[in-house]
């Protein structure tokens, strides 16, 4: 299995979540997170930004729907302009259903 | 050889799981506010919200629809729950405490019903300690 991270922008995670959910991904964690990226954050007139808030989606899948669920988010997430976010994926060795007690791999 | 233990778990389910892992020996864990939804694509809500009653005829069409979060909306039946409010728990361990570590994540938060959250186990390639330096295992 692979955990996927997205971290996007707040005012996407609407888009990118209906998105999976018609995919066939309902199941994800969502969290509040602050971010700053290769830019160093951003400054708009003499304020400069560097704590900017995002929006981190946490969904583990197969490894075969991995590509999937990234190609869904590129497309649900991107706006064109610096900020959009970025995707990690990692691997999870095992996972467990608390309700019932069943580990898949 | 290190692994990370993730648990998604009920808000309420918290303190015992701490309590649990405490008689373990393993006080040492990182707690995050998080929002999830399951297989299910949330929920709708009628026992936390009981002045809006739930049409419950309509509530066992919903498997036919996309999540009953989105079914509850569509038909304003009550109000839906789109993300349910769930706490993580980020727990590294030695690999070889993985399987105790996970019963009793299991035997603690395991009430039966939707929404008892999932654990998720992956590999930790590398801990340190940031005060004194030390890495691997003694790390932690």
């Amino acid at each position: 299995m692979k955990m996927i991270r997205a971290i996007v922008r707040p005012e996407k995670e609407n888009d990118v979540v209906l998105a999976l959910e018609a995919k066939g991904f309902p199941a994800m964690t969502k969290m509040n997170v602050f971010g700053r990226g290769k830019q160093k954050g951003i400054t708009v007139g003499p304020i400069h930004y560097d704590e900017l808030p995002k929006v981190m989606l946490m969904i583990v899948v197969e490894d075969n729907e991995s590509p999937a669920v990234i190609d869904v988010i590129r497309q649900s997430a991107y706006v064109g302009y610096e900020g959009d976010g970025k995707v990690f994926v990692s691997p999870v060795t095992e996972s467990y259903t608390i309700r019932t007690g069943t580990r898949s791999e | 050889m290190l692994v990370e233990i993730t648990a998604v778990i009920r808000r309420d389910k918290v303190a015992p799981t701490m309590r649990a892992l405490d008689n373990l020996g393993l006080g040492s864990m990182t707690i995050a506010t998080v929002s999830g939804r399951g297989r299910q694509g949330g929920n709708i809500m009628t026992d936390i919200d009981r002045e809006v009653p739930a049409e419950y005829e309509s509530v066992s069409k919903i498997t036919k629809h996309l999540t009953p979060a989105s079914f509850a909306l569509s038909h304003s039946l009550t109000r839906p729950v789109f993300w349910v409010p769930k706490r993580m728990l980020t727990i590294v361990v030695p690999s070889p405490m993985k399987d105790d570590v996970v019963d009793l994540i299991v035997s603690t938060n395991q009430t039966g019903w939707m929404g008892d959250g999932k654990i998720f186990v992956s590999p930790i390639e590398e801990s340190l300690r940031i005060r004194t330096g030390e890495r691997g295992t003694s790390s932690i």
